[in-house]
């Protein structure tokens, strides 16, 4: 099935695509939550959303985090010349994510622990996290223009000024709050899904009118039928957040996120098909690495060890 | 020419000031080393303390909570955020090098990505419930945290080890060739007595500040010190490291290169003190320790970890890959190539700056192509004044010979008009970088380039020691 065939790199691909899209899941929490429990703590009102979000989004980001290095492991063989002449060419510019993730990460258990400093805590971690999304979503696009690189070189610039940058920005911002209004409906009571449903909403309605207006100026390509799915997958969603709205103890929730999750899955391989013809032929020395059986019998234990975490924690 | 045609990848190189890019990758990759491997020392020791607590010594387990705090907020920010930083600053100074590791051994680092989420899940559920846990749950989870983060160190310890002592693997052995290298052993037990000292140093920190009757924390401190029992036998696994060390990295140590051989005395005397310390006075003579003397022991331990660092670093000079990839990011059978067709012919990417002749600009271009990795022009090991007295002649020969001139260099990879773009370069540069370029003494005169080229010759394309 397209994108997938049989070759090493298809294998790379795969596990690339999974653990973006469990990465994604995280860090939408953080960056969509850390905003909403700003705008509440601004707000000054009550918000159980909110401090459920504060609660949890410390943990999230380390699991945003850790999740990360799996598609950073896989993007640097799919992609490595590429990747790493955008890393280059950012420079320290970009290494700033790092110091920025850290300073979000202790702004975060600062927002947890004093209601004093709460406020500009979140801010800071808005700022940092704002920072980060806009940084990948740069070094995603200057990775594929080679075209730009000894020009931005010679000119010493570390920032990429595209028009395609903010688009492809607020399609992020967008899918992210949906993605947090998903994995929050989950934690909350029925009574408090309905403003979340809100939120999904609109985090879907500017993704979509994002999205849609890059295809209108780059060109809509069905990306062998998976964009038609993206985009049956982002209306389920839509119609089960209008069901949640309506009926928040409903099914609706089961829905919005069985779509949700099409969606994203849908969403990371229609994200990948512009770059897919830029995958660089497997190296001799990648292709041939040994320690696959390990790889696998590894993950089937860590899933079972991380399984039985949880079980362990719910049964507390 | 597209960046991307070339065979031999050229990449966009990043100018860091006065910091030579060793000093870079060194400052994170100390600080995040020393609190990974005081993250995997913890992770046993609270497995430890926590069985302790759960029969019948109360201040323990209480010790086992506000110590995971002090984990959680230390190692699990800034030391899982260093280790993105070491990726990210790695390809800063390195593309070549940490694309080849990760090339050959990527499942592995798959691997052990799967026991660094193992290590995050367990230990953040034991921070957010253990306390609502029962006590079989508590130690099952220590128990797979302290597992998870020692098997992540197993598995990178592997991948590390290899770019120092790749042994086999050079003759085609494989991927566990590599891994199961000759350093690979005392390397993981080198670290796993070094990560169990960091645990129970900030463990008498921490046990400093709970608020308990002092003979209660001396009870505690008594427990926590065994855990550093294992720093006695770090003289034993440090001899086993350098005895498997190639014969030329080994000089290089014991005195032929008397930087590297201060950092080993720093690290050997840090250590000393550390363990002399431990051994008489905590485990013979039981003194009570206080927060401030901990701290000092762990401050002294940092430094000890931060000059072996430099030491594991600076000993696989010339190489970063051993036998396979030289500092200067082009492999050994590279190099004939580049002599004769230059090593800036390819080089897609332009000078930030502007140079008064041509020539000096190919100097610039060999500067950056072939020096920047371990030298600045002007900062830390700075070129022109480790050159500056040297007379022409001598440059143009020091430089056509270079693994010759110093046994840790890699030879020089470009021809003979690289080497006087150089030389003219170096020139200009202690003339203060005068608008006009200074004449210099026969200056690129056909019999000047014959002689460096006959120079190069001399010297040949291998290096100066034997690839292990």
């Amino acid at each position: 099935m397209w994108p997938f065939d049989a070759s090493i790199e298809s294998l790379w691909l795969a596990l690339y695509l999974a653990s973006f899209a469990l990465h994604a899941v995280f860090v939408s929490y953080v960056a969509a939550g850390t905003a909403y429990a700003l705008v509440a703590a601004l707000r000054r009102r009550a918000d159980p959303i909110a401090a459920r979000a504060r609660d949890w989004l410390p943990f999230m980001l380390g699991a945003g985090i850790t999740a990360g290095v799996g598609p950073l492991l896989f993007l640097q063989l799919l992609h490595q010349r590429r990747f790493y002449t955008a890393n280059l060419l950012l420079g320290p510019r970009w290494g700033a994510v790092v110091p920025a993730l850290i300073v979000g990460f202790y702004a975060l258990y600062l927002a947890k622990a004093s209601e004093r400093w709460r406020r500009l805590a979140l801010a800071v971690g808005v700022a940092c996290f704002g920072f980060v999304a806009w940084s990948w979503t740069e070094i995603h696009l200057v990775m594929q223009d080679d075209a730009a690189w000894q020009a931005m070189y010679g000119a010493g610039a570390r920032f990429y000024l595209d028009a395609a940058v903010l688009p492809r920005l607020a399609v992020w911002l967008g899918a992210m709050l949906a993605l947090f209004a998903t994995v929050g409906a989950w934690q909350a009571a029925p009574v408090e899904r309905r403003r979340l449903a809100v939120l999904a909403l609109a985090g879907l309605l500017v993704a979509g009118g994002s999205a849609a207006g890059i295809a209108f100026r780059g060109g809509f390509d069905p990306v062998h039928g998976w964009a038609y799915l993206l985009a049956a997958a982002a209306i389920a969603a839509a119609l089960g957040w209008l069901m949640t709205a309506r009926r928040p103890g409903g099914p609706g929730l089961a829905v919005a996120t069985a779509a949700t999750i099409a969606a994203l899955v849908a969403g990371a391989i229609v994200r990948e098909a512009p770059r897919l013809e830029l995958v660089e032929r497997a190296r001799t020395t990648a292709a041939g690495a040994g320690g696959l059986p390990v790889f696998v019998a590894t993950l089937a234990i860590g899933i079972a060890a991380i399984t039985w975490v949880i079980r362990t924690v719910r049964a507390r | 020419m597209s960046p991307l045609d070339s065979t031999i990848p050229y990449y966009p190189v990043n100018d860091f000031g006065p910091l030579m890019k060793g000093l870079v990758i060194g400052g994170v990759g100390i600080v995040h080393v020393f609190l990974a491997q005081f993250a995997i020392g913890g992770g046993m020791l609270m497995l430890y303390l926590e069985r302790l607590g759960q029969r019948g010594r109360q201040d323990a387990r209480s010790f086992v909570d506000g110590y995971f705090r002090v984990l959680v907020l230390v190692s699990f920010v800034v030391g899982a955020l260093t280790g993105v930083a070491m990726w990210f600053t790695t390809i800063q100074v390195g593309a070549r090098t940490i694309g080849l590791m990760l090339d050959e051994f990527h499942w592995l680092w798959a691997t052990e990505w799967v026991w660094f989420a193992v290590e995050i899940t367990a230990g953040y559920a034991f921070y957010r419930c253990g306390p609502q846990l029962g006590d079989r749950a508590r130690v099952r989870l220590l128990a797979l945290y302290a597992l998870a983060s020692w098997m992540s160190l197993f598995w990178i310890n592997g991948i590390l080890s290899w770019q120092l002592t790749p042994g086999r693997w050079l003759d085609g052995g494989g991927v566990w060739a590599g891994f199961f290298n000759a350093s690979f052993w005392p390397s993981l037990l080198f670290r796993t007595a070094v990560s169990t000292t960091l645990a129970a140093l900030a463990a008498c920190i921490v046990i400093n500040t709970m608020d308990l009757p002092r003979d209660r924390k001396a009870a505690l401190i008594r427990r926590a010190s065994w855990f550093a029992a294992p720093i006695a036998a770090m003289p034993l696994l440090a001899l086993w490291f350098v005895a498997v060390l190639p014969a030329d990295s080994r000089s290089w140590l014991l005195g032929g290169s008397m930087a590297m051989t201060m950092f080993v005395g720093v690290a050997a005397g840090a250590s000393l003190l550390v363990g002399g310390y431990v051994v008489v006075g905590l485990l013979l003579q039981r003194l009570y320790i206080n927060g401030a003397t901990a701290t000092l022991l762990l401050g002294l331990a940092f430094g000890a970890t931060a000059a072996g660092e430099f030491v594991r670093e600076g000993a696989r000079k010339p190489y970063t890959v051993r036998g396979v990839l030289y500092s200067t990011s082009i492999r050994p059978d590279e190099v004939a190539a580049l002599r004769a067709g230059g090593a800036t012919a390819r080089d897609p990417y332009p000078l930030k700056e502007s140079y008064p002749t041509e020539q000096l600009a190919r100097g610039a271009r060999v500067f950056r192509t072939l020096c920047d990795a371990c030298h600045t022009m002007s900062g830390a090991n700075a070129l022109a004044e480790l050159t500056r007295t040297w007379t022409d002649d001598q440059l143009r020969l020091n430089i056509a010979k270079l693994q010759r001139t110093k046994g840790f260099m890699p030879p020089f990879a470009g021809n003979a008009e690289d080497v006087e773009a150089l030389v003219q370069l170096l020139r200009w540069e202690h003339a203060g970088r005068p608008a006009v370029a200074p004449s210099l003494s026969a200056a690129a005169s056909p019999e000047t380039l014959a002689q460096i080229a006959r120079w190069l010759d001399e010297a040949g394309t291998a290096p100066a020691g034997a690839a292990r």
